[in-house]
Order: structure tokens, then C-alpha cells, then sequence
């Protein structure tokens, strides 16, 4: 009961924020919220399971692409189109990722590369039902009950995704099957002797993080009412990368705060250095990697541990 | 006829392109086992630099002789390998980390070159004269511009080079050592960072060439290298990723598809950016170590 | 053998080749329920091949390995663990980034019979099921001894202490059998008698131990029985006594470089 409360609250909460901004401020606010949802899905994914995989922005593209194009481009009813993006997404995730399981870690990274692209080369050559290179635009959500689902109204369907990508995630982290995807990520061959279908593991982590992020996507296309290739482009899963590595690979708060760090901070470093705010996240990441390995919350995580062994000395760490 | 003899010349002088590529990435992949991605993106910083340099554009004091820019942008690229080795990737290994660690922050440096030359060379593309002129060439039923008989040319000493370099010199010798058993390498006395050091900056320098035989057929623009290091490993993959002679095989079967595709198969021209993709894709799930195998599988 | 139950493992003609060399050669042995037995050989005769063969890591080219007369032979490790055996690593292989509680909590994973709905749900059958796999590797680590250590980093732990965690990781999975890969290897005499005990103390709760073995001063008096293979083929089996003094045995050690069996009574 006090869980839900607590849920229940933090929807309330993080929805109530937007009305409080200007639009421009909202749409950013918005779109920070699903960088956050992908942030943490790719984390469980790559940091937590350990597959290289580069394919996470696709599938926030092909859930995008796949309501507005069952919904409003062949017309069928907007649950239609909600269920049939994600069935088309766990399809085509499980046809990723169950003939790599057996590869060595780089070729899914390989595989997931050239995925991304290929959905990038299908969108644009789609002719009339991708819209190719201009994208898709005019379409929006039916009222809710008579409230126009637009602008702040629209928030708390973008929390509610974020929360419950969240929930998901965490649930199964903190269960013998988060255990599970840390073994395989740590020892495989050990994994297996404990029990652990590592095959398996693999695909249903993969299948289900890139269903959340296409998820993710499908919020994403009524944020403008617009989509297009550029979007999902292979930048954007460096950058994702980015925010897990600088947050901290492997830790959900991790995820969130590199996501919001790098999101907001390019607004910020923009007077000075425009659209170049990658070449500064760049060199932070190499620093990160080389003398920070464990992200910024590992530096939080040492904090942490320092004050509590002044605190009670003696115990073995 | 004539129309398949210039097919065959324009295809195979973008085989030798992606072969190149992909013998950039053989050449770091083998002694140290870690994917430079950022490799695509050195071939467009060479790119633009071959323009700084050979052209009045970007720096107009500048206008060397080709060969000269040739020279000076390998140098350029092979040092830029070089001090990408030190900084990044030798401390990361040398401290024990996993093989992720390098290729994560190498990912970092394909991001801070494609931002440099964005910065530098600006969004628009920017054409850098051919060194041969525009005539024809005709050799034969073998016909095509003289750019790409030059990129042909150039891939056979640069491969004559490589083969050489594997197969008669020392450092060939110890390259393969390195790959075979590091530790029993180092155990042997190789030095292992100097092997480092010149796979990276020996990638460098082939990366450069790639970048001054590209702008000087399509020019130099930004976005040119993510094709190029999509394109290169995919010509690595259908080789195999064990010697020399795999990446050239691979590097001229993904030209041959590509353009014999785009020419005859009834796909919309702008699928046939997918072809590579679906290649690599192939090659990954049905034979992923590719065609030919490595020296010391005992072929 | 114990009793006269049937027994619970039974290994027949399991034959495994490699190219042209017969690492296993028609192998046929039994295994009885709580029972202790040690497989020695000199080096290359086939001990490890035939540990990997039960454990799952190979599949054998002929024979069968039957559990209480169902044949496991071929299927994979992870199967394997799921019927009953599960096994420890000669070089300890224990999860890196977690604590030792962790890496006992991922040993029970055949035994978390719930579904991946029931963990995202948090069903009561969830919870329940967690909760009891908390406190049943708080026992594993007391029983192993490493109890102040429970929520420390694996990477802290000393050679000796992490074999005791393989050991306490391989009994979470409430097993009928468990195999120790060289468990006495890297130990301090002190380590192995602290591990025989502990191995002496899963047999009396009915658990059987297949146990590979070097070190004779420490397997001679723990196990039960032994059998000894010699080229890939068994030479004997029988109890440790009648072993030392089997003169099939004596000269396949003594016609071993390494000389005689080390810890028997020939030994000065």
C-alpha cells in the first residue's frame, strides 16, 4: 500500500512540474523524462546484463513509427496500433537477438549497428507510409475525456511510461533473475553451471528492454505530433552510452543522473559552444573511462562508504 | 560489354576503398583485439585535411602538389593513431581493464573527430580536385575515370605493403606473435607498446590514405565516415578477420554486390544502402568468422 | 557401495575422443547416495574429461550417465545443474561485482521456480520464495564458515576462502551430487582439512561427492571409495585401502613421471 502511495505520489508530482513551465521549457522537460526511460532500459541492458548493443534508439524509432503508421497511416484504432507496435517490436527484437546469443559479445554489437542503420535506410526509402526523409506530421492523440491530450496534459502519460519502465526494471533487478543477467554478464560459463540458460537470459533482457524503449517511442511521437529518420540516428545511441558510462554503468540512479546531466547540460553549455556540446561529452567519457570507471554515482558510492566506515570501524568492507 | 568492363572498374575501385578500411581495422584488431571504431571517422579527418591541404579551400595559402598532401596527411592521421594509442587505450590496458573499456572510449574519440571535423571542414561538402584530371581512361574493355584506376594502383601497393610487412618483416612477425599469445609474447620480449603504438598508428595512416582517395573521386563531407567504417568492417567480416589477404577478398566482394546490385536488382536506389547492412548481417549470423580463415587456424 | 539401494549416479561406457586420442575410454562407474568417491589417476588419464562429461561442459561420443535412471548425457551445464549436480571450479570462478552473499543467492537459482511474471507481479509466492533463499544462504555461509563475510566483495577473499564459497555457492542449489574439481589445489593443509571436514559434512546430510583429485594425503582419507583411471580406461575401484596396494595402480603412477603415489603408505 505504501508503495503505491509512493508511485501514485512521484506521478503526481512529476506531472504537476510541467504545467509549471513555459512551453519551450515543458517540450525539453518532456523529452528529458524519455531520455531518462531509455536511459534506464539500456543500463539494465548493457550495464547490468552486459550486451554491447546498439540498436536501443531503433527501437525507440520503430515503436514512434510503428503507432503512427498503424494508427494513422492504415487507420486502425489507436489500442490497435499501441499493441501492434509492441508486438512488432518484441518480433523484431527476438529476431535480433536470439541468433546472436550464441556470438561472441562484439558481433551483437556489429549486428545491432548495422540493425540501426538498415531501419534508417527502410524509413527512408518507405515512400508514402514512412514519409521518408520529411517524416510524419499532422496526426495527434484523440481527447481524454474531453481534455485535449497536448502540451502539460500530455505529461503525465510520459511519466507514467518512465515510472512504469522503472518499476519493470527494478523488479526484475531485484530478483534472482537480476542476479541471473549479473552472472551471465560477469561469468558465463559459470552462470551456466549454476543453472543459468544463458542463451536465454540474453534474448528475454533484449527483448524486453528494446520493447520498453520502442515503448518509450511510442510516448515520444505525441510529444510534437512529429517524427523523422534524423531523430534516430546513430548519434543519439552514443550519447544514450554516454549518460550510462558518465552516470555510472550498471546503477540505476546512475542512469538517471547521467541522463539528465548530459540532457540539460548541453542547453546550458549552448551559448558558448552551440551545437558542438559532443565534442565536450566526448572528451568527459574518455576522463570517465580512464579515471573514473565507476561514474559519477561511484564517486558518490565512495562518499558514502567513507562516512559510514568513520562511523562504525572495524567491520571487513 | 564496354558497360560491364566500367561496372567492374568503378565496383572493385570501392572494393579496394572498404578493403582499406578494413585492413585499418585488421591492423588493430590483431594485436590487441579491440575494434577502433573511430576509424571512419579518422578517413574523413584525412579527407578534410587532403582538402585543407590540396586545395584553396578551408586553408587558401595552401595548395601543395597531391603527393606532397598525400605524404603529409598520412603523417597527420598516423600521428593522431599514434597519440590516441598513449593517451587512451595503452593505460586502459595496461592497467587490466576489459577489452570493453578501450573500445568504449574509442567510441569517445569517434565522437570528438567527427565533432573536430565538423568543426574544422564545416556541414557542406567540399570537393577536392582529382589528381589525374576527368578524362576517361580506357584499359582494354576496362574502362573509368582516372581516379579510380589511381585508388586501384594505390590499394595494390598499400596490400603489397601490408602482405610484405606480415610476411617478411620482423614486426610482421611480431604482430602476429602478439596476436597469437600476448602474454607468451611479451614473455618472449616483444615490446608490447611499441606494437601498439605502431598497429594504431599504421591504421592511421591507411585511414589517411582512404581519406585523400575519397575526396578526391566524391569530395569530402562530415557524415562520410560512418558509411565508411560500416562498409570497412563489413568487408572484414566477409573476409575474415585474420589476415591481410581476408580484408582485400572481403573489401572486393562487398563492392562487387553493392554495385552489381544496385545496377541489376529490381530494388529502389535508395535500398541500396541496405545491401552492405543485410551483407554484414548475413556474413554475422551465418559465418562470422568469414571466409578465410586465420594463419594459425592452419590454412 | 552404500546399502543395497540402487544407486543414484550411473555412469556406463562413457566414451569421449578427441581427434584421434581416446581421452575416455568405455568408462563405467557408480555413485550411491551420500556416498563419497574420489576419481585419481596420473596426469592426461582422462579425470578431467570425465568430470566435464557429468558436469555438461562436453558431451560424450558414446555411453550414458544416468541420475536415479534418467541419462543426462549431452545435455548442457545449466541442465545439468536444474537435475540435481552442480559442481565447483578448480580456479574459483566466482562473480566478480558482487558480494559473497550474492554469488551463494545465484547457486539457488534452479530452485526459484517462479516465473518471470510472478517476480514482476510480486506475487506472496515471489517473496516467499526470496525470503527463504536469503536465509538458506545464510546457513550455507555459516555451515562453509565464512559468515563475517557475507556481505563483503568477492574480490576481497583469500584462494582458500573462495573455494569455500564455490563450495557453499554449489550446496544453494540444494544438489544430489556435487563435484569438486580439485577442491584441495592452492590450499594450506589447514584450508584442507577445514574443506575435508566441511565435504565429510555434506555426505552426512545425504548428499553424494564426486570429487577429481591430485593430492592423496587429502583424498585417501575422505573418500569412500576411489577409482582410478589410467589412459582414459578404469584400472580399479574400490576402497582407498585395497587402491594403495593394487599393484595395477602402483605401476600406473610409478610408470608416471611424477613418481609414487604421494600420502599412501609406500610414501616415506
Amino acid at each position: 500500500m505504501r508503495n503505491a502511495v509512493c508511485w501514485g505520489g512521484a506521478l503526481v508530482c512529476l506531472s504537476a512540474i510541467g504545467f509549471a513551465m513555459s512551453s519551450y521549457h515543458l517540450e525539453l522537460y518532456q523529452k528529458l523524462l524519455l531520455v531518462a526511460t531509455l536511459a534506464v532500459g539500456f543500463n539494465f541492458l548493457f550495464g547490468i546484463s552486459g550486451q554491447i548493443a546498439f540498436s536501443h534508439i531503433a527501437f525507440y524509432g520503430i515503436g514512434a513509427y510503428a503507432v503512427v503508421i498503424l494508427t494513422f497511416k492504415l487507420g486502425l484504432p489507436l489500442a490497435v496500433g499501441i499493441v501492434g507496435g509492441i508486438a512488432v517490436s518484441a518480433l523484431l527484437a527476438a529476431m535480433v537477438a536470439i541468433p546472436t546469443t550464441r556470438l561472441e559479445g562484439f558481433y551483437l554489437a556489429l549486428v545491432t549497428l548495422a540493425f540501426a542503420q538498415l531501419l534508417l535506410v527502410a524509413l527512408g526509402a518507405g515512400g508514402e507510409l514512412t514519409g521518408e526523409d520529411e517524416g510524419i506530421s499532422g496526426y495527434g492523440l484523440p481527447d481524454f475525456f474531453d481534455i485535449p491530450l497536448t502540451g502539460a496534459a500530455y505529461t503525465p502519460v510520459i511519466v507514467f511510461v518512465l515510472l512504469m519502465t522503472l518499476a519493470v526494471i527494478l523488479r526484475l533487478d531485484n530478483s534472482y533473475f537480476g542476479r541471473a543477467c549479473r552472472a551471465v554478464r560477469d561469468n558465463p560459463t559459470a552462470a551456466s553451471a549454476m543453472g543459468i540458460d544463458v542463451a536465454r537470459t540474453k534474448v528475454i533482457v533484449f527483448v524486453l528492454t528494446s520493447t520498453l524503449a520502442a515503448i518509450a517511442g511510442m510516448a515520444y511521437a505525441f510529444v510534437n505530433n512529429f517524427i523523422s529518420p534524423p531523430i534516430f540516428e546513430l548519434d543519439r545511441i552514443f550519447e544514450l552510452l554516454f549518460m550510462i558510462i558518465i552516470g555510472g554503468t550498471g546503477r540505476h540512479a546512475g542512469a538517471i543522473l547521467g541522463a539528465v546531466l548530459l540532457y540539460s547540460i548541453q542547453f546550458l553549455v549552448e551559448p558558448l559552444v552551440g551545437k558542438f556540446h559532443p565534442l565536450i561529452y566526448g572528451f568527459v567519457v574518455v576522463l570517465v573511462i580512464l579515471f573514473l570507471p565507476k561514474g559519477l554515482i561511484g564517486v558518490w558510492d565512495d562518499i558514502v562508504a567513507r562516512r559510514r566506515r568513520a562511523a562504525a570501524p572495524g567491520k571487513p568492507s | 560489354m564496354a558497360e560491364i568492363g566500367e561496372l567492374l572498374v568503378s565496383a572493385v575501385a570501392s572494393g579496394c576503398i572498404y578493403g582499406l578500411m578494413a585492413l585499418s581495422y585488421l591492423l588493430i584488431i590483431r594485436p590487441t583485439g579491440v575494434i577502433n571504431f573511430a576509424l571512419g571517422e579518422w578517413a574523413m579527418l584525412g579527407a578534410f585535411a587532403a582538402v585543407a591541404l590540396g586545395s584553396d579551400l578551408l586553408v587558401p595559402a595552401l595548395q601543395l602538389p597531391h603527393f606532397v598532401s598525400l605524404v603529409l596527411v598520412i603523417v597527420v592521421i598516423a600521428a593522431i593513431g599514434a597519440l590516441t594509442e598513449i593517451l587512451t587505450v595503452r593505460p586502459l590496458i595496461e592497467k587490466g581493464a576489459p577489452l570493453l573499456s578501450p573500445v568504449l572510449a574509442l567510441l569517445g574519440v569517434l565522437v570528438i573527430s567527427l565533432q573536430v571535423g565538423t568543426l574544422a571542414g564545416g556541414t557542406e561538402a567540399l570537393p577536392a580536385p582529382p589528381p589525374f584530371g576527368f578524362r576517361r581512361v580506357e584499359l582494354g574493355v576496362f574502362a573509368g575515370t582516372p581516379q579510380a584506376f589511381y585508388v586501384i594502383a594505390t590499394a595494390i601497393v598499400v596490400f603489397g605493403a601490408a602482405w610484405l610487412f606480415f610476411e617478411r618483416t620482423i614486426w610482421g612477425k611480431r604482430f602476429e606473435a602478439v596476436a597469437i599469445n600476448r602474454r607468451a609474447a611479451a614473455l618472449m620480449g616483444i615490446n608490447l607498446r611499441a606494437v601498439g603504438l605502431l598497429a594504431f598508428g599504421g591504421a592511421g595512416a591507411v585511414c589517411g590514405i582512404v581519406g585523400v582517395l575519397t575526396s578526391g573521386g566524391s569530395g569530402a563531407f562530415y557524415q562520410m565516415g560512418l558509411p565508411l567504417a560500416i562498409q570497412g568492417f563489413t568487408a572484414l567480416v566477409i573476409g575474415g578477420v585474420g589476415r591481410v589477404e581476408g580484408a582485400i577478398l572481403g573489401g572486393l566482394i562487398l563492392g562487387l554486390v553493392e554495385a552489381f546490385a544496385a545496377r541489376y536488382l529490381p530494388i529502389p536506389s535508395s535500398l541500396v544502402l541496405g545491401v552492405p547492412l543485410v551483407l554484414l548481417i548475413l556474413f554475422l549470423l551465418v559465418r562470422p568468422t568469414g571466409l578465410l580463415r586465420a594463419r594459425e587456424d592452419g590454412i | 557401495m552404500t546399502g543395497g539401494a540402487a544407486p543414484l549416479l550411473q555412469v556406463d561406457g562413457l566414451t569421449r575422443r578427441f581427434g584421434g586420442l581416446v581421452a575416455v575410454d568405455d568408462l563405467s562407474f557408480e555413485l550411491g547416495a551420500g556416498e563419497i568417491l574420489g576419481l585419481i589417476g596420473p596426469n592426461g588419464a582422462g579425470k578431467s574429461t570425465t568430470f566435464n562429461l557429468v558436469a555438461g561442459a562436453l558431451a560424450p561420443n558414446a555411453g550414458t550417465i544416468r541420475l536415479e535412471g534418467r541419462d543426462l548425457a549431452g545435455l548442457r551445464p545449466h541442465r545439468i545443474a536444474a537435475r540435481g549436480i552442480m559442481r565447483t571450479f578448480q580456479h574459483n570462478m566466482a562473480f566478480e561485482g558482487m558480494t559473497v552473499s550474492e554469488n551463494i543467492l545465484i547457486g539457488r537459482h534452479t530452485r526459484m521456480r517462479h516465473g518471470l511474471f510472478s517476480v514482476l507481479a510480486g506475487t506472496s509466492g515471489a517473496r516467499t520464495a526470496e525470503t527463504a533463499a536469503v536465509a538458506r544462504a545464510a546457513e550455507l555461509i555459516e555451515f562453509v564458515g565464512l559468515g563475517d563475510w557475507a556481505d563483503a566483495d568477492v574480490g576481497t577473499l583469500s584462494f582458500g576462502q573462495g573455494r569455500l564459497l564455490e563450495t557453499a555457492r554449489a550446496l544453494a542449489g540444494e544438489p544430489r551430487i556435487v563435484l569438486f574439481d580439485e577442491p584441495a589445489a592452492g590450499l594450506t593443509p589447514a584450508e584442507c582439512d577445514r574443506l575435508s571436514d566441511i565435504i565429510k559434512g555434506i555426505a552426512g546430510r545425504g548428499i553424494s561427492v564426486l570429487l577429481i583429485e591430485h593430492d592423496m594425503r587429502f583424498l585417501m582419507p575422505l573418500a569412500e571409495r576411489v577409482v582410478v583411471l589410467n589412459f582414459g580406461a578404469k584400472i580399479a575401484d574400490g576402497a582407498p585401502a585395497e587402491i594403495e596396494r593394487d599393484p595395477a595402480v602402483v605401476a600406473a603412477y610409478l610408470g608416471d613421471p611424477s613418481g609414487r603415489i604421494a600420502g599412501t603408505a609406500g610414501d616415506a
